[in-house]
């Protein structure tokens, strides 16, 4: 069952009725985890059997941890997890690389579980709060829960379980909880199966993003790789996020508040403020438990930048073992040490450039890096991302479009339209204060989901997979 | 020790603040409010460990314990090791 099937449309109003007819918090905890061992079984019950066993195992690591919070007993669980990710996630890749014959056959065959990177994420994060001697005493129940939380067990966000421990045991949802849901869903589904999807797949065969980076051999142009970044960059932007407020609509359907993943990351002027936005969940992981301990390790400079590079690197490895996952992240991690020393050069210079000026040129920058460095995410491999890279330097190849025109113009369409929505919902952020705006707001409101629950219909007849689903 | 904090509530307000003209108190949420980034928080983290004298476990503390220059000296003066 995925977000997007009509059983996940049955299901989750039965377990809402369900959950407003048992009152007490234990009976509702176990009613939501029974809910989420039967949606993840859906996928496969060979995936609930890690799971399960993943969540026994760190719940007693847990314990041991919390009798004596030693670094040795840290690593214990550390090592663990780091071995089940290593073996259901990276070995079958790196089996693959090999060729058949060099790992005994029952590990070639492991089939990766959906959504083990988050979750043993999530369970790292809880060793780590408990090491830190955060005040957690979580039940067995709602422990499991916790990794298996069906909104959030296939692609996150990650969560920590500061945050979860409280909702799950006093969460009671509110007329305005289930509003924000519905609201919230219907904004991620229009992402998701409208706009995402016309980015990836494209209106008519032979176009989109997945076409343009498979289908044509080495023959871009530059403006082609242009627009293919741009595209994918938008293509997974819509995908993610609108996934992510599918999953928070649905959490907030039961009053539970799960942490934001986006918050507009294109409108960010500087590399240090898209890691605040895109991927917040991820990034902030990376950033409380690898980077801030590795960069204080040592007092010297350098070595926060070389922690810096490691932990971006560790972000793109997240993503799977390719080079080209590996390689993005060490691009993200020298393009925010150079806009670091860019910082210190303008402080120690005490250079003053106006500040519009100075968030323009510094959005243009970033925007162009991060869309740049999405052809390395996203090519088939390296060889691929510097054909393309070489495309981009033949200014002659400029005057023409291998792509189709179709696509060409939505991708464009679709980014301006990204931007004018981003600017109107700035103005109507300040216009909210004026009661005769704010009725407007509320009269255009039905319109708007109207049109959107219809392009949503009209889309759905494509099948829709989520880009995230394979990490 | 307010002498320390003093110093400390400078020195953000001076290097590390993203948005310059921003007042910086010892009470102004820094980490949660994003006024400053990942690596300021080590730039502070450094500095806390010189202006406390103390050894700090960097593994033992979160963003959130560092998010008012108040709450970083409680949180140096909580788990921090004297320096020999």
């Amino acid at each position: 069952m995925n977000l997007l099937s009509l059983s996940y449309l049955v299901f989750v109003p039965v377990v809402w009725v369900l959950s407003r007819l048992i009152r007490s918090t234990r009976g509702r905890q176990i009613l939501w985890l029974a809910a989420s061992y039967f949606f993840y079984a859906t996928w496969s019950l060979k995936f609930l059997a890690v799971l399960l066993v993943s969540s026994v195992v760190n719940y007693a690591l847990g314990n041991y941890l919390r009798r004596k919070p030693t670094a040795g007993r840290l690593w214990v669980g550390v090592g663990f997890n780091i071995l089940l990710l290593g073996t259901f996630k990276y070995l079958p890749v790196w089996s693959t690389q090999l060729g058949p014959g060099h790992l005994p056959g029952f590990l070639e065959n492991l089939i990766l579980p959906v959504g083990v990177s988050f979750w043993t994420f999530e369970a790292l994060s809880y060793l780590f709060d408990v090491y830190r001697e955060e005040e957690l005493d979580p039940s067995l129940t709602e422990f499991c829960l916790y990794l298996a939380f069906w909104p959030t067990v296939l692609s996150g966000p990650v969560c920590r379980l500061p945050e979860l421990l409280p909702q799950f045991r006093n969460a009671e949802p509110v007329w305005d909880d289930i509003t924000e849901g519905v609201r919230r869903i219907i904004l991620g589904l229009f992402m998701k199966t409208v706009l995402s999807q016309m980015l990836g797949a494209g209106l008519r065969p032979g176009e989109g993003v997945d076409f343009g980076f498979n289908q044509i051999a080495h023959g871009w142009t530059g403006a082609d790789v242009l627009i293919l970044a741009l595209g994918f960059g938008f293509q997974m932007y819509f995908d993610f996020a609108g996934y992510s407020n599918i999953v928070i609509g649905t959490a907030r359907l039961f009053g539970i508040r799960l942490r934001e993943n986006f918050r507009d990351p294109f409108l960010s002027t500087s590399p240090a403020e898209f890691w605040t936005r895109w991927h917040m969940s991820l990034s902030f992981w990376i950033r409380d438990y690898v980077f801030l301990p590795l960069a204080t390790w040592k007092p010297q400079v350098w070595w926060r930048h070389f922690a810096l590079i490691i932990a971006m690197m560790l972000f793109g490895f997240w993503h799977g073992p390719d080079s080209t996952y590996i390689i993005w992240g060490a691009l993200q991690g020298l393009f925010l040490v150079a806009h670091r020393q860019y910082q210190q050069l303008e402080r120690r210079t005490n250079t003053k450039i106006p500040a519009g000026l100075a968030s323009i040129a510094g959005w243009a920058v970033t925007f162009c890096f991060m869309l740049l460095s999405w052809v390395v995410f996203r090519a088939n491999d390296l060889h691929q991302a510097a054909t393309m890279f070489k495309a981009l330097v033949h200014f002659s190849g400029y005057h023409h479009f291998v792509l189709s025109r179709n696509f060409v113009a939505m991708t464009i369409v679709i980014a301006v339209a990204y931007f004018m929505v981003a600017g109107l919902r700035r103005l109507a952020d300040n216009l909210k204060q004026v009661p005769a705006m704010s009725r407007v707001g509320w009269a255009l409101s039905p319109l708007m989901y109207s049109a959107a629950m219809l392009s949503i219909v009209i889309m759905s007849i494509h099948k829709a997979v989520f880009v995230y689903l394979q990490f | 020790m307010t002498e320390a904090i003093k110093e400390m509530t400078d020195y953000i307000a001076r290097e590390l603040v993203r948005r310059p003209g921003v007042e910086i108190t010892s009470e102004t949420p820094l980490v949660s409010s994003g006024l400053i980034d990942s690596f300021a928080l080590v730039e502070i983290f450094v500095k806390l460990e010189k202006l406390t004298n103390r050894r700090i476990p960097a593994a033992k503390i979160q963003p959130k314990d560092m998010d008012t220059v108040c709450l970083m000296f409680a949180t140096a003066e909580r788990i921090g090791k004297p320096r020999q």
